[in-house]
C-alpha cells in the first residue's frame, strides 16, 4: 500500500495566486448548479406541498397531492409507465446483450459497418420513429396493415400499433443502442485473456459466455438498462403519438394533458408537479432496485493490454445472424425512415403511395406555413446556446471535481448527476416553477430562454462527464512541468490542460447539440407562442392532423440530423492528432 | 549551477507528516541520488523544491536564493523558481511538437524568436533528438519522449535539475544506457542534479553523493557509494542497498551463536565497542556468504540458480533460508555444489543489529 | 524421459491487411520431456506467445502438428483441431486473469464444477491447492481487494487444482515487482516438484528463464535461434544474437589488417588470438566479468577509466576502447580512480562477422501483429 496518495493540487498549500484563482472557480460552479439544478427540483416538492394563502403566507397542504393520488387517470397513467418501462427495458436490454456480443465477441462478417449502422437508432428521434409506426402499423388504417388486408383479405387490421406493445416495441428499437453501445465498449476493454483462461479450465464456449463474459459484463449492462429505465419512464414523445389516439396515457403525457387543459394557469402546473412528483417517486424506487441487484460483488472490469480476442466462430450460424441483423436494421431504420419520406410527398395523407400521388406541395406548405422557419431557428439557437454553456460550465465543474478537489466536491458531483436521473418532463416543471417571476421576479416564461435553462439542467451531466474522462487523462505532472518551465498557473490551463481536453468538449458539445436540436418532452411544456422548437412544430403539425407536413419537416429534420453527425465525425477525426 | 540546501523542511499532508526537520545539500555540479523506498517522501521534497507544495516550516536555498522561508514568508511561486524537472511519466506535452515542448521553457521567459529555435535545437542536440524535431510525442518512444523531457528542462540555463525516477518506465536495456547518457550530460554542462530514486542499483551507478532516506521521511545517511556500502549507517541502509540475510544471533558468554534451529558457534570477531544486545541478527550481504569446507557452519544447499555471470544458492541453514551468491570466478575455483549438498559456510564482513528493530519487513 | 509435448514442423503465418503476410513461427521443432521446465525466450514479436497459444489451442496451426502427451491435438495436414477445453492443460497468464465477480473459493473451484466433481471433493482439492499457494483463509474474498501476487497464485491455484500433466506459464510474472518475482519463480518450481507437471515458460527476460529453466529456446523474428541447457546457451552461444540476449554482453567493432587487431577509432593493436581466416571488419564479443583490468602493460590494451561505479557485491569501470565505451566487472579488491592509467584484457572472446544484424524495419513489424 502506497503511505500516501500523491495528490493532485494542494490547493490550499499552493502559492498565494492559485489559492484565490481556484476559489474563485469553487464558488462559480456551486452558485451556478444550485441556480441551475437544485432550485428547479426545490420548487417542484414546495410547490406540491405548500400553498400561499391569500393572506401571502404559505402554509403545508396535502390536499392536492392526494386528489392526484387518487385519481384513476392517475393511477392507470402510473401502471402504464410502469409497464411499458419494465418492458421496454427487459428487452432492450436483452436485445442490446445480444447484438454488443455478436458484434464484439463472433467472427461475424461487416463488423465495422454493422457497428456504425447500429449506432443509428441512437441518434434517430424516437417520435419520429413512433410517427412513422403509426403511418405504418395504425389500427385504423396503416398502410402496412392495408397491405396485409387487402393481401390477406381481411376484415380488420391485423396488427395494431397503438397499443402498451406498440409503444414498447418502438421504444426498444430506439433504446435499445443504449446497452448496446456500452456492452461493446466492455467487451472490447475486456482482457481476452479472463475467458480464455475459462476455456483452459475446460468450460465449452457457450459456458464461458454464461458464466465468465455476461458477469463481467455486469455492470455495463446495468448501466445502459438503468439508461433505458430512466428514460423510458420519462419519455413522452413515443406514447403520446402511438397511445393518444386509444386513451392510453403515461404519466409524461398526462403530465402534459393537465397543464394543456388547464391553459397555462397555476392550478395547472401544480397538478402537474404533484403529478411529477409521483414520477419521480416511480424513478426513485426504479434506482433504489437497481442499486440492490448490482450491489452483489463489486468490480470494475479489469483492463488487460488489448491483445486481440478470439473471436468465436459462428461457423454454420453465421451467414443466418448476418441476415438476421440487416432484418433488424431495416425494420428499425430503413422502414421508418423510408416510410416518412414517402409519405412527406403525398398529396394528400391516407392516398395509396403511388407515384401519381407524390408531390413537393407538402414543403411548400408546411415552409409557407407559420412558424417553421421561426422553430428550426429556436431549435438551432436553444441547442447551440446550450450545448456551448454546458460545454463550457461542464468542463468548469470537472475541472473543480478533478483537480481542485474541494472538501464538498461529492456535493458538486451529485448536483451535476442529479438531473441525469430526474425525468426531463419533471425538470420542465421545475424550471416553470423557478422561472416564471417566483424568484427575484426574473419571469421567462414564453422566451425561449426558459427552454435554454432547461437544456441546461438536463444536459449538464452529458458535458461534465466527457470532460471529467478527459481531464483525468491529463496527468497532473502536464501541468506542473509547464510551471516549472516558468508558466503561470493560468497560463498552463490555457497552454496544456485547456488544448489537451478541447477534442473532449467539443465532442461534449455535440453530445448536448445533436439531442436537443431533435427534442421534444422537455419543449412541448415550455415552448410559447413565438417559441416553437422544431420538435414542437413536427409535434404539432401532426396533433393537428396536417401527417404529411409532419412528415415533410421530419424528413427536413432528420436531414439536418444526418448533416450535422457527418460534420461531427468529420472534425473528431480531424482531431484525432491530439 | 549552484548548490541546493533544505534547511529543517517540515511538509504535512491533511493531518499527516511527510517530512519533518528534513535538511540536506545538493553540492553544486554534483549528482546527489536521494534513495528510499516508495512513500518515504522524496517525491513531497521535490514538490517543495518545486513550489507545488508549501511546507509548514524551513528553508529551501537555491545559491544565494532564497527560495522558500517559512519564517520570513517568502514562497517564490513555482513558474519563477527556475527549475528544471523530469518526471517519471514524461510530461511531455501531448499536443506540441518536439520542438515546441523544448521551446517552451524559453517562449516564457520572453526569449527573443530567433534565439529561441537555436536554442532549442541545441539543447536537441545535446539530447539525440535533432531529427524527431517536428514529431509530436505520441510518436515517438518512452526513451524518446524522456530525452524530450530532458533536453526542455536544459534549454534554459536552470540553477538545478530535478529527476525525479526518470528511468523507472523504460525497459532493462534502454535503462541502462539513458543512465549512461544523463551522466555523459551532466558532466558536459557541469550541472547539478538532484536524482530521486527509489532504486539503489540505479543511483549507484549514477551518483557522485547519495542520501538514503528511510520509511518515515528522515534522512538516515549521507555519503560517497563507497561510504554507504561499506559502512552503512544502519540496518535499514544495510538492507535496502543491495540483498541481505538477516539470521537472528544470540550472546552466549563471549560467543556468539546462530539462532536458527541449530546453535553454531560463530568465529567472528566482534566490531570493537560494540555493546552486544542478546537477542541480535547478523546481517551479511549475499555475496558475503561464502563456502568453506572446513567451516564447523554446515548448510544444505535447496536449490542452485545459473544467472550467467553468477550462481544464485538457496540453502537450508537450521530452519532458516539463506541466500548465497558465487561469483563465476570463486565457482570456477571452489566448484558449484549440486542441489542437496551439504556445504560449509563462512559469513565475510558481518554486521549486528539489535533484534528489536527487526519488524520493518515480514518476509 | 518420454516426450510430453512434440511440435513437428509448426509454423504460423498470420495475414495482416496493412503488412502482407508475417510468417511468426518458421518451422518450430520443440521436443520437451515430461517433468522438464522448458523456456521459450525472446524479444517481443519472436513467435514465443503464438506458439504457446497454438499449444493452448488458441490459434491453428498453419502447417504442422503437435502432440501432447502421445496424443495429436492439432495438425493441419489433418484438420484436427481438438479445442482448449479438451487439452487438459493448466495455463496462467500474464494479467492474472482471475474473474473478478468470483471469490477466492469460486475461482479456484471453477475448473471443478465445470467437470461437476461433487462438493465434498470440490471443497477438499480446492481447500488443497490454496494451501500450497499460501491463500488459506482468502476464500470468500474478491481478487480486486487483493494485491498482484495473491491474484497470481489465485490463477496458480486454479490451474493446479485439477492436477494438469502440462503447465503453460505465459510471461506469468511480468505483471510482479522484482523482489515478488523471485519469489514466485521459487514457488512454481516447488509446485513443479510436488505436482511433478511439465511446464512451459514463456518470457522476454533472460534472467527469469535462466533462473527456472531446466533448458530453453531462444528465439528471434519467428526463428529458434538455439535450444539448450541455460549453462550451454550462456557459455556457447551460436549467434552473435544469443549471445546478446542472455546475460550482459560487450560486443567490440574491430578491424583485423596484417595478422593484428585494431578496435575502431584506434591504432593501438588489440591483443587477442585470431581464428583462422578472419580478416577485416569483425565483431569481437565478450562480457563485462570476462575482461581483465590490470596496471600491468602486458598483452593489455592501453586505456583509462572514465567512470568508476561501486556495487555492493563489485565494482564495475567504464573504459573507452577505441570509440567504444566498455564496461568491466571486477571484485572489490581491484581499485583504480577515476582517470587512472590501466590496461584491458580480453579472456577468450568470441568472434562474429558484422553484418549478423537484421533490420530494424522488419522487428518493428513483427512488433505491430
Amino acid at each position: 500500500m502506497k503511505l500516501f496518495k500523491q495528490n493532485n493540487n494542494l490547493a490550499a498549500l499552493d502559492g498565494g495566486r492559485r489559492f484565490s484563482l481556484d476559489k474563485a472557480l469553487t464558488i462559480t460552479t456551486f452558485v451556478l448548479l444550485i441556480i441551475i439544478v437544485l432550485i428547479p427540483i426545490f420548487m417542484i416538492i414546495f410547490n406540491t406541498f405548500f400553498v400561499k394563502a391569500t393572506t401571502g403566507r404559505w402554509s403545508l397542504d396535502l390536499s392536492m397531492f392526494k386528489t392526484q393520488l387518487t385519481d384513476t387517470k392517475n393511477l392507470s397513467a402510473m401502471w402504464n409507465t410502469v409497464k411499458i418501462a419494465f418492458f421496454t427495458t427487459i428487452v432492450g436490454t436483452i436485445a442490446g446483450v445480444f447484438y454488443a456480443w455478436l458484434l464484439g465477441r463472433s467472427d461475424i462478417p461487416a463488423k465495422g459497418l454493422m457497428r456504425a449502422l447500429f449506432n443509428i437508432p441512437y441518434m434517430f428521434p424516437p417520435f419520429l420513429g413512433a410517427m412513422a409506426w403509426d403511418m405504418l402499423l395504425n389500427g385504423r388504417g396503416g398502410y402496412f396493415n392495408k397491405f396485409l388486408m387487402n393481401l390477406l383479405h381481411l376484415e380488420s387490421a391485423p396488427l395494431n400499433i397503438n397499443s402498451i406493445w406498440g409503444i414498447v416495441f418502438v421504444e426498444v428499437s430506439y433504446y435499445f443502442p443504449f446497452v448496446f453501445m456500452q456492452v461493446v465498449a466492455a467487451l472490447e476493454k475486456m482482457d481476452p485473456t479472463l475467458e480464455e483462461c475459462a476455456r483452459i479450465a475446460g468450460a465449452k464456449q457457450s459456458t464461458v459466455i454464461w458464466r465468465i463474459t455476461l458477469p463481467l459484463t455486469k455492470p455495463a449492462i446495468s448501466a445502459g438498462a438503468l439508461l433505458i429505465l430512466t428514460t423510458s419512464l420519462a419519455h413522452f414523445g413515443v406514447p403520446s403519438i402511438i397511445g393518444y389516439s386509444q386513451g392510453i396515457y403515461t404519466l409524461p403525457t398526462r403530465i402534459y394533458a393537465v397543464i394543456y387543459n388547464a391553459g397555462g394557469s397555476f392550478e395547472g402546473i401544480r397538478q402537474g408537479a404533484a403529478l411529477s412528483v409521483l414520477l419521480v417517486a416511480v424513478v426513485s424506487a426504479a434506482l433504489i432496485l437497481q442499486n440492490k441487484i448490482l450491489s452483489s460483488g463489486s468490480y470494475d472490469i479489469i483492463k488487460g493490454k488489448s491483445t486481440r480476442p478470439t473471436l468465436i466462430k459462428l461457423r454454420g450460424a453465421k451467414y443466418p445472424l448476418l441476415v438476421f441483423c440487416v432484418i433488424t436494421l431495416l425494420v428499425i431504420v430503413v422502414v421508418p425512415l423510408v416510410m416518412i419520406v414517402l409519405v412527406s410527398f403525398l398529396k394528400a395523407y391516407g392516398l395509396p403511395l403511388k407515384l401519381e400521388n407524390f408531390s413537393l406541395i407538402q414543403y411548400t406548405r408546411v415552409f409557407k406555413g407559420g412558424g417553421t422557419i421561426d422553430s428550426i431557428k429556436n431549435s438551432l439557437f436553444a441547442s447551440i446556446t446550450a450545448g456551448v454553456v454546458c460545454m463550457l460550465l461542464g468542463t468548469l465543474v470537472a475541472y473543480v471535481v478533478q483537480k481542485i478537489k474541494p472538501k464538498n466536491k461529492g456535493a458538486l458531483e451529485f448536483m451535476s448527476m442529479l438531473p441525469y436521473a430526474i425525468p426531463g418532463t419533471v425538470l420542465s416543471i421545475g424550471v416553470i416553477l423557478a422561472w416564471q417571476g417566483s424568484i427575484l421576479n426574473i419571469n421567462l416564461y414564453n422566451t425561449i430562454w426558459i427552454i435554454i435553462v432547461a437544456y441546461l439542467a438536463r444536459y449538464l451531466s452529458f458535458s461534465m462527464k466527457t470532460s471529467s474522462a478527459a481531464l483525468l487523462q491529463v496527468s497532473s505532472s502536464l501541468e506542473e512541468a509547464a510551471r516549472a518551465c516558468g508558466a503561470s498557473h493560468t497560463e498552463s490551463l490555457s497552454d496544456i490542460t485547456l488544448p489537451l481536453i478541447r477534442p473532449a468538449m467539443v465532442s461534449g458539445f455535440f453530445l448536448i447539440f445533436l439531442p436537443a436540436m431533435r427534442e421534444v418532452t422537455t419543449s412541448i411544456l415550455l415552448y410559447g407562442p413565438k417559441t416553437r422548437t422544431l420538435g414542437v412544430q413536427i409535434y404539432g403539425l401532426r396533433d393537428a392532423g396536417m401527417i404529411p407536413q409532419a412528415a415533410a419537416l421530419a424528413t427536413v429534420a432528420i436531414g439536418i440530423i444526418i448533416i450535422l453527425n457527418t460534420l461531427v465525425n468529420y472534425i473528431v477525426k480531424d482531431r484525432k492528432g491530439v | 549551477m549552484a548548490e541546493v540546501r533544505f534547511e529543517n523542511i517540515t511538509a504535512t499532508y491533511g493531518k499527516k507528516t511527510i517530512l519533518k526537520d528534513f535538511s540536506l545539500t545538493v553540492n553544486s555540479n554534483e549528482i546527489l541520488c536521494l534513495v528510499g523506498p516508495s512513500g518515504c517522501g522524496k517525491t513531497t521534497l521535490v514538490r517543495c523544491l518545486l513550489g507545488l507544495m508549501k511546507p509548514e516550516s524551513g528553508k529551501i536555498t537555491v545559491g544565494d536564493r532564497v527560495l522558500f522561508d517559512a519564517k520570513k514568508r517568502i514562497n517564490i511561486p513555482a513558474e519563477k523558481r527556475n527549475i528544471g524537472i523530469v518526471f517519471q511519466d514524461y510530461a511531455v506535452w501531448p499536443h506540441m511538437t518536439v520542438l515546441e515542448n523544448v521551446s517552451y521553457p524559453l517562449k516564457k521567459r520572453r526569449v527573443p524568436k530567433g534565439e529561441i529555435k537555436e536554442r532549442a535545437m541545441k539543447a536537441l542536440e545535446l539530447v539525440h533528438m535533432t531529427t524527431y524535431a517536428n514529431h509530436l510525442p505520441m510518436q515517438l518512444s518512452g526513451g524518446q519522449q524522456q530525452r524530450v523531457a530532458i533536453a526542455r528542462a536544459l534549454v534554459v540555463d536552470s540553477d538545478i535539475l530535478v529527476m525525479d525516477e526518470p528511468i523507472t518506465n523504460l525497459d532493462a536495456k534502454l535503462r541502462e544506457e539513458m543512465l549512461l547518457e544523463i551522466r555523459l550530460i551532466q558532466s558536459r554542462l557541469k550541472s547539478t542534479v538532484l536524482y530521486i530514486t527509489h532504486d539503489q542499483q540505479s543511483a549507484l551507478q549514477l551518483c557522485d553523493k547519495m542520501a538514503i532516506m528511510e520509511p518515515n521521511g528522515s534522512l538516515c545517511q549521507y555519503g560517497t557509494d563507497e561510504d554507504i556500502i561499506l559502512h552503512p549507517a544502519n540496518k535499514f541502509t544495510f538492507e535496502f542497498i543491495g540483498v541481505s540475510n538477516m539470521i537472528p544471533v544470540t550472546c552466549k558468554g563471549e560467543k556468539i551463536c546462530l539462532d536458527c534451529g541449530v546453535d553454531y558457534k560463530l568465529d567472528v570477531e566482534l566490531p570493537k565497542g560494540t555493546t552486544f544486545a542478546e537477542k541480535s541478527v547478523m546481517g551479511v550481504r549475499m555475496n558475503d556468504v561464502v563456502f568453506d569446507e572446513k567451516s564447523d557452519v554446515k548448510a544444505q544447499v535447496v536449490s542452485k540458480v545459473f544467472l550467467g555471470s553468477e550462481y544464485n544458492y538457496f540453502i537450508k541453514l537450521g530452519h532458516k533460508v539463506i541466500r548465497v551468491q558465487q561469483s563465476m570466478l570463486d565457482a570456477k575455483l571452489s566448484g558449484v555444489p549440486e542441489d542437496g549438498a551439504t556445504v560449509g559456510i563462512r559469513f565475510v564482513n558481518p554486521r549486528f543489529y539489535d533484534a528489536k528493530e527487526e519488524h520493518s519487513e515480514a518476509v | 524421459m518420454a516426450d510430453q509435448i512434440v511440435l513437428r514442423n509448426v509454423t504460423k503465418i498470420f495475414t495482416t491487411k496493412t503488412l502482407g503476410d508475417i510468417t511468426a513461427v518458421d518451422n518450430f521443432n520443440i521436443n520437451v520431456h515430461e517433468g522438464e521446465c522448458f523456456s521459450f525466450l525472446g524479444p517481443s514479436g519472436c513467435g514465443k506467445s503464438t506458439t504457446l497459444r497454438m499449444i493452448a489451442g488458441f490459434e491453428d496451426l498453419t502447417a504442422g502438428e503437435i502432440e501432447l502427451c502421445g496424443k495429436l491435438v492439432s495438425s493441419s495436414s489433418k484438420k484436427l483441431y481438438i479445442p482448449p477445453e479438451e487439452r487438459g492443460l493448466g495455463m496462467v497468464f500474464q494479467a492474472f486473469a482471475v474473474w473478478p465477480h468470483l471469490t477466492v473459493f469460486d475461482n479456484v473451484a471453477f475448473p471443478l464444477s465445470i467437470k461437476r466433481v461433487n462438493k465434498t471433493e470440490i471443497r477438499q482439492r480446492v481447500a488443497e491447492a490454496l494451501k500450497h499457494t499460501s491463500l488459506t483463509g482468502l476464500e470468500d474474498v474478491y481478487p480486486g481487494e487483493l494485491s498482484g501476487g495473491q491474484q497470481q497464485r489465485i490463477a496458480l491455484a486454479r490451474a493446479i487444482v485439477t492436477n494438469p500433466k502440462v503447465m503453460l506459464l505465459d510471461e506469468p510474472l511480468s505483471n510482479l515487482d522484482p523482489k515478488l518475482r523471485e519469489t514466485m519463480r521459487f514457488e512454481i518450481k516447488a509446485l513443479q516438484k510436488k505436482f511433478g507437471f511439465t511446464i512451459i515458460f514463456v518470457t522476454h527476460d533472460q534472467s527469469e528463464a535462466m533462473a527456472i529453466s531446466d533448458r530453453m529456446m531462444v528465439c528471434d523474428m519467428g526463428k529458434i535461434m538455439q535450444i539448450d541447457t541455460p549453462e550451454n546457451l550462456y557459455n556457447h552461444p551460436n549467434s552473435r544474437f544469443v549471445h546478446n540476449f542472455l546475460g550482459e554482453s560487450t560486443f567490440i567493432k574491430v578491424t583485423v589488417k596484417g595478422g593484428k587487431v585494431y578496435p575502431k577509432g584506434s591504432n593501438q593493436e588489440l591483443k587477442i588470438n585470431i581464428p583462422k581466416g578472419v580478416t577485416g571488419d569483425m565483431v569481437v564479443a565478450t562480457r563485462p566479468n570476462e575482461i581483465e583490468l590490470t596496471t600491468s602493460s602486458e598483452e593489455g590494451f592501453r586505456t583509462h577509466i572514465e567512470k568508476r561505479i561501486f556495487l555492493t557485491d563489485r565494482t564495475e569501470y567504464l573504459v573507452p576502447v577505441g570509440e567504444q565505451m566498455v564496461k568491466i566487472q571486477t571484485p572489490h579488491r581491484i581499485r583504480f580512480n577515476a582517470q587512472d592509467e590501466c590496461y584491458v584484457k580480453f579472456i577468450e572472446p568470441i568472434w562474429y562477422p558484422v553484418d549478423d544484424e537484421k533490420t530494424e524495419a522488419e522487428r518493428n513489424k513483427r512488433q505491430l501483429i
